[in-house]
């Protein structure tokens, strides 16, 4: 024998991804129950599976979807559990809203196409131009689809748009015409990827979204910021203008500071809004920070960047104490109460 | 009520069972068609101690082990008999829809 880990082990770190409330009521279970599945009850027999085998992929799969389930807590989850899970479909969902609000931007350059709208400038032919657009007409049914609790349609369409995505920079690296592949690679990862896997957030346990500030959400952005800048760019006042990151950066700063003077004033919630501002604000931030080489040949560019990183960081600063709130106090929900 | 939640109620419908003891029943009554891992069997369980459906019934060493043993409540009974009703109500819709009648159609269903 030797002081390696034994099967009973392996799967006790893996059980670790639970959260310790859940652990504390089913691990010795589940472990009994594991084990049920490999011992025959040969001493010799048991022994070798006890020393050499390994949880299966599949069951280790079954271990991190629970947990992801269990820490993006639903309806009854204890509190902090729950603050997470509403904080990171919030996100989720806010990501979703930018990516809409370039949607519905490209289905104005479609509608240009079709000669709808006059003022606009009509949309690059060929197929990766095109797909561009379609990527950006299905962010808005993935949007939708969340608000509407389609959850299924939601995730199959964010694969397949994030694939299409994935294909499009690859496609321009191998052409030679990517800028700066970190930063669009980058861009995959954290705009594309990330709230994609977030959407595990989106379980059956997961309370109903408030689907009009959403849905409102949406033509009050495109209307109040994309087209201003628009505007600005096409008459020729683009100087003035921050790009997409620098954008996201300001106006959730803004979103922020609202926030604080909200909870600051005597009306504090659950906090689980400070949490939600606080990972859009990583994603937000890593964002601008990824795409800051882009600006290596221009000093000035880089200086507004590095700003605009600043301006987040202090208004993100402001709601930290509230988003930390929503953490303590970890109730366990009736019915693991009753088990116990 | 998802398939898995389906199966595991009708698992315990005949008395209790332990964790593994559900899993190889699950298997047995879907004809290997539903194979549960302990995390999926877990986040059921879970689910339906909380909807007040299954209840811990008691505990048994095995091989130094605690097994526990679950059982249906009687609202778990309820629901599960509703459920089946709902699904053969659906099964035989199914078969009324394809034409299909007499005893091997009416095997076929589950």
């Amino acid at each position: 024998m030797n002081g390696d880990p034994d099967l009973e082990q392996r799967y006790r770190r893996v059980l670790r991804l639970l959260p310790r409330y859940y652990r504390d009521q089913w691990e010795e279970d589940m472990v009994a129950a594991f084990l049920d599945g490999w011992l025959t009850g040969d001493p010799d027999e048991d022994s070798v599976t006890m020393e050499y085998d390994r949880p299966t992929r599949e069951e280790i799969v079954s271990v991190i979807g629970l947990a992801a389930r269990l820490r993006l807590g639903g309806t009854g989850a204890p509190r902090r559990y729950f603050a997470w899970g509403q904080a990171v479909r919030n996100a989720v969902l806010g990501v979703m809203l930018a990516h809409a609000v370039w949607g519905l931007g490209e289905l104005a350059l479609f509608a240009r196409s079709r000669h709808l709208i006059g003022w606009l400038p009509p949309p690059v032919g060929g197929f990766w131009p095109e797909l561009s657009y379609a990527i950006g007409y299905a962010w808005i049914v993935v949007f939708v689809a969340l608000l509407l609790m389609d959850y299924r349609t939601a995730r199959v369409l964010a694969v397949l748009v994030v694939g299409a995505d994935v294909a499009s920079v690859l496609h321009q690296q191998l052409a030679g015409t990517l800028a700066s592949p970190l930063a669009n690679w980058g861009y995959v990862a954290v705009i594309d990827l990330a709230p994609m896997l977030a959407m595990a957030a989106f379980h059956r346990d997961a309370p109903p979204v408030r689907r009009l500030p959403w849905l409102l959400a949406l033509p009050a952005w495109y209307l109040l910021v994309s087209l201003p800048v628009l505007w600005a760019e096409l008459s020729g006042h683009d100087a003035w203008v921050p790009d997409v990151a620098g954008r996201c950066c300001i106006l959730l700063a803004v979103v922020c500071l609202f926030h604080a003077v909200k909870v600051w004033s005597g009306r504090p919630g659950t906090g689980v809004w400070s949490l939600t501002l606080l990972l859009l604000a990583a994603v937000t931030g890593l964002y601008r920070l990824i795409s800051l080489p882009t600006f290596a040949q221009d000093p000035h560019l880089l200086m507004v960047g590095l700003a605009e990183l600043l301006i987040l960081a202090i208004a993100v600063a402001t709601v930290v104490p509230d988003a930390v709130r929503s953490q303590t106090a970890a109730t366990v929900p009736l019915g693991y109460q009753e088990l116990r | 009520m998802t398939g898995q939640a389906f199966f595991v109620l009708t698992a315990l419908a005949d008395g209790p069972r332990h964790g593994y003891g559900i899993v190889r029943e699950v298997v047995e009554l879907s004809q290997g068609r539903v194979k549960l891992k302990i995390g999926s069997l877990y986040g059921v369980l879970d689910r339906l101690s909380a909807d007040g459906l299954i209840e811990p019934d008691h505990e048994e060493a095995h091989d130094g082990r605690l097994r526990r043993y679950y059982r249906l409540t009687a609202g778990g009974r309820r629901a599960l008999a509703e459920e089946a009703d709902l699904r053969a109500a659906s099964a035989h819709v199914v078969r009324a829809r394809l034409g299909l009648t007499g005893p091997e159609a009416a095997g076929a269903a589950g």
